[in-house]
C-alpha cells in the first residue's frame, strides 16, 4: 500500500519534493482527505502560497470531499499567505516572515489548546517564497521555526518544495532535507509524458531517523502512479496493466 | 407513484461573450487565444482565470508577441475588454492582425452574425495546393477511405464567435480601436508611468497595482458580463527597467493571484528574449517560469540554427510545452482533449509552429521519411519522374526483344513530359510498381505545372519576415 498511512506521524516532518512535469497536488490532497476522514477530532490547516481555495475546494470536490463543510465546521482552515509574504518583500523589516509566522503560530496555537486533537499542517509550496524574492536564509529561518512549532505542538507538518534543477539539489531543499523525517520524492519517468503513467514516487527518511517505521522506497525501484480525475492510483513497475 | 423527483438543473449565470464551458469540467469556462491549433493544445481555450506564458527565445524573430497580438484581436473580435500593457499601446493594436474581407467591421458587434466572404480558390495557400495531387494518384485500395494525413486541427468557420478566423495580411482598422476605447472595451496600462512619489517604485508593483485597479472597477461594472483579457507583449523590456529575475517571478505571481481573485479575466504575457535564457534567471528558470503560470509554453524558432530549418523546412520552430491549465481538477483537460498532443492515443507527438502568410498554425511535427524533403511524400520524388505514356522504357524491352541495338538491359529514357503526350491508351500490360500512373495526359500535364521539391540539400528557405 503506497503511500504508507500514518505518514506522517504527529511530530513528524514530511517533506515533498517535485517537479513541473510531475506535480505532487494530488498527494496532498490524499494526506488532507485522509487525515480529515480518519477522526472527527482531526483537524487540518492548510497554507497557501501560490493557489487559492478556489481550486482546492474544485479538486476535492472530485474525490468527494465536501470541503467547505469541512471549513465550515472549523476541521479545515485555510491561510492565504501571499498577501502577508508580499509586504516581506519590500525589505523594510529585519524579519520578512514574521507576519507570516506569527498568524500560522496563532491559528496553530490556538486550535490545538483543545485537547485530544489531531493537527495536520500542509504548507504549499515553500520554493515560490524564494522564488519571489524573500532571501534564502529568511525562508530556511521560517520553515526551521514552523518544524520546531509543530513538534512542539505534536502536529503533523507536510512540507511541499518545487525542484527546478533536478540533478543539483538548491540550498533550500538541503536545509528542508536535513529537518525532515521523511522525504517523498515525487518525480516524471525518464523517458518524458507518458498516457499511462503520470509520475514516480519514492520514498526516504530524513538524515536524522534512525529507525524508519516504513518501508522505504529508492528511486531506481520508485513507484509509479498515474492520476485520473477522481485521484490517484499507485502500482509497482511493470505492472501497470494488471492494475489500470 | 415513484418518489424519485428529477433533479431540476439550476439556471446557470449566462456566460461572457466570446466564451464557453470546457467539455471536462463545466466549473471552467475557456476562451479562444484566436490560433485554433493553439486552443487545441491548451485543451478547447485558455480557461478564464488563468494566465499563460510565451517564451520565445529566439532574438531574430518575434513569435511570442504575435500569439499575443492574436489573444488581443480576438478579444477585440468577440466584444470582450481588452487591457494592454504596452508602452504604446495603439501601436500594439493597429499592427494586431484582423478578419480579412468587408465581413470584418460588421462583426466586430457581438450577436451580429456576418456574411461570410466568398472563399476564392485562388486564397489558398499554397502549401495546401501541394497535397491535391495526392488525391488523384491510384493508392491501395483498403486505404481509399481514410481521410489525409492530418498535422494540425481545422480552422473554424468564419464567422463562429468562438474563434474568428484571422488574416495576418489585414491590419485592424482604427474604427474597431476607436469604437472600443470609447465602449471602455481598450484599456491600456503603461509600464513607465512615472507616478509621484508615493506610488511604489518598481515598475512590476505599478502594473500591478493598477491592474488591480482597473480589474476591481470591472468587477463592480455588472451590468455588462464582459471577460477581460489582460495582453503584455514584452514583458521586462527597457521600459520596464531592469528587472531582476526576483521581480518578474513576483509579477506572475502576483498576476496570477489577481487573476484569481478577480475569475472573469485571464492574461496572456510574453517575455523578450533576453530575459528567457537561463543567462538571465538562473538555472531552472524555464522551470520557476512555469510554476507561477498556468499555462507556458515556448516557441523555440529555427532562425539561429539553420540545420534545424534545413531539416525542417516547412516549419519555422519547434514548441514545447512546460505547463497546461488546470484550473478545478488534477489533470489538464489537454491531456484527454487535445488532438494534437495525442495523449489518449500514444505517446505525446512533438509539436512544432510555422507562420505562413497569412496565419499562424501549429502542428506536429513529423520526421521526414528520407531526409531533405519537406512534405510528408506519397509519390516518388521528381528525379524518378522519367515516363510518359507510349514512350520508350524499361518495359518494352519485354515486347521489343529484337531491339538487340540497345546494349543494357534496363534502358530507362528519360524524356521531357511536354514532347510527347500520346494520346493513345497506354498497353495494358504495363505494371506501376516504380513506374507513376502517369497514362493520363491531363495529370502529367499537372504534374508539369507542379515544382516538385527537390531532394537536394538546399530546400527552399522558408521566408521567416513575411507576416
Amino acid at each position: 500500500m503506497f503511500p504508507p498511512s500514518g505518514l506522517p506521524l504527529p511530530g513528524e516532518i514530511l517533506l515533498i519534493t517535485d517537479e513541473l512535469l510531475a506535480p505532487a497536488d494530488f498527494l496532498l490532497h490524499r494526506q488532507v482527505a485522509t487525515h480529515l476522514k480518519a477522526s472527527k477530532v482531526s483537524k487540518c490547516v492548510l497554507i497557501s502560497i501560490s493557489e487559492d481555495i478556489g481550486r482546492w475546494k474544485a479538486v476535492a470536490q472530485r474525490s468527494n470531499i465536501n470541503s467547505t463543510q469541512y471549513l465550515d465546521s472549523g476541521s479545515l482552515s485555510f491561510i492565504d499567505a501571499m498577501p502577508i509574504a508580499s509586504t516581506a518583500i519590500d525589505g523594510e523589516s529585519s524579519v520578512p516572515l514574521k507576519e507570516l509566522f506569527q498568524k500560522i503560530s496563532a491559528t496553530l496555537i490556538q486550535l490545538s489548546s483543545e485537547s485530544g486533537i489531531d493537527l495536520l499542517v500542509v504548507l504549499d509550496d515553500i520554493a515560490s517564497l524564494e522564488w519571489v524574492g524573500i532571501p534564502a536564509a529568511d525562508v530556511v529561518r521560517f520553515a526551521r521555526a514552523l518544524c520546531a512549532l509543530c513538534r512542539k505542538l505534536k502536529a503533523s507538518l507536510v512540507l511541499r518544495h518545487h525542484v527546478t534543477t533536478p540533478g543539483e539539489p538548491d540550498d533550500i531543499f538541503k536545509h528542508l532535507f536535513q529537518l525532515c523525517t521523511y522525504h517523498l520524492d515525487v518525480f516524471p519517468l525518464s523517458t518524458g509524458r507518458s498516457g499511462t503513467v503520470s509520475g514516480q514516487v519514492a520514498l526516504h527518511c530524513g538524515p536524522a531517523t534512525l529507525a524508519p517505521a516504513h518501508r522505504l522506497v529508492p528511486r531506481s525501484a520508485a513507484v509509479h502512479y498515474r492520476l485520473s480525475d477522481t485521484g490517484s492510483v499507485f502500482f509497482d513497475r511493470g505492472t501497470g496493466s494488471g492494475v489500470l | 407513484m415513484s418518489a424519485f423527483k428529477r433533479r431540476t438543473t439550476a439556471k446557470q449565470p449566462p456566460l461572457p461573450a466570446g466564451t464557453r464551458t470546457c467539455p471536462g469540467s463545466t466549473a471552467t469556462i475557456i476562451t479562444s487565444t484566436g490560433i485554433p491549433s493553439l486552443d487545441d493544445i491548451l485543451g478547447g481555450g485558455l480557461p478564464l482565470s488563468c494566465s499563460l506564458l510565451v517564451l520565445a527565445p529566439d532574438a531574430h524573430s518575434a513569435y511570442g508577441e504575435l500569439v499575443v497580438k492574436y489573444f488581443a484581436a480576438q478579444g477585440l473580435a468577440c466584444g470582450q475588454r481588452v487591457c494592454v500593457v504596452d508602452p504604446r499601446a495603439e501601436t500594439f493594436l493597429s499592427e494586431c492582425m484582423w478578419m480579412p474581407g468587408s465581413s470584418a467591421a460588421a462583426s466586430v458587434q457581438p450577436g451580429n452574425p456576418a456574411t461570410p466572404s466568398p472563399s476564392t480558390a485562388a486564397e489558398d495557400e499554397e502549401d495546401e495546393k501541394a497535397s491535391e495531387h495526392d488525391t488523384k494518384i491510384k493508392i491501395a485500395w483498403r486505404y481509399e477511405q481514410m481521410k489525409q494525413f492530418q498535422t494540425t486541427v481545422p480552422a473554424g468557420q468564419a464567422t463562429d464567435d468562438y474563434c474568428r478566423t484571422f488574416d495576418l495580411t489585414s491590419r485592424m482598422p482604427d474604427s474597431v480601436i476607436r469604437s472600443a476605447r470609447s465602449d471602455g472595451r481598450f484599456l491600456d496600462v503603461s509600464p513607465e508611468e512615472n507616478l509621484s512619489a508615493e506610488g511604489p517604485a518598481s515598475s512590476c508593483r505599478r502594473v500591478i497595482h493598477r491592474l488591480s485597479e482597473i480589474l476591481s472597477q470591472n468587477d463592480t461594472d455588472t451590468d455588462t458580463s464582459l471577460a477581460t483579457r489582460v495582453c503584455i507583449p514584452a514583458l521586462g523590456s527597457y521600459e520596464w527597467g531592469d528587472l531582476s529575475p526576483q521581480e518578474i517571478c513576483y509579477f506572475l505571481h502576483s498576476l496570477r493571484a489577481l487573476l484569481r481573485r478577480h475569475p472573469r479575466a485571464c492574461a496572456s504575457v510574453c517575455l523578450p528574449p533576453h530575459l528567457c535564457q537561463e543567462s538571465f534567471g538562473g538555472p531552472g528558470w524555464v522551470q520557476k517560469l512555469g510554476w507561477l503560470t498556468d499555462a507556458s509554453i515556448t516557441l523555440a524558432a529555427f532562425s539561429s540554427n539553420p540545420s534545424l530549418s534545413a531539416m525542417f523546412s516547412s516549419h519555422h520552430g519547434l514548441v514545447h510545452i512546460h505547463s497546461l491549465p488546470a484550473p478545478h481538477t488534477l489533470l489538464p483537460p489537454s491531456d484527454k482533449f487535445s488532438t494534437l498532443r495525442g495523449l489518449t492515443s500514444s505517446g505525446e507527438n512533438n509539436l512544432a509552429f510555422k507562420c505562413m502568410r497569412k496565419r499562424l498554425i501549429f502542428e506536429t511535427l513529423h520526421l521526414d521519411v528520407e531526409g531533405g524533403v519537406g512534405e510528408r511524400r506519397t509519390t516518388p520524388s521528381a528525379s524518378a519522374i522519367a515516363l510518359e505514356p507510349g514512350g520508350g522504357h524499361a518495359h518494352d524491352h519485354a515486347h521489343e526483344p529484337s531491339t538487340g541495338g540497345k546494349s543494357s538491359v534496363a534502358a530507362v529514357q528519360v524524356q521531357l513530359e511536354q514532347v510527347e503526350i500520346s494520346a493513345a491508351p497506354p498497353p495494358p500490360q504495363q505494371p506501376a510498381v516504380d513506374i507513376p500512373p502517369s497514362t493520363k495526359p491531363a495529370e502529367s500535364s499537372f504534374k508539369k505545372a507542379k515544382v516538385k521539391k527537390k531532394v537536394a540539400f538546399t530546400s527552399e528557405r522558408p521566408d521567416l519576415y513575411d507576416f
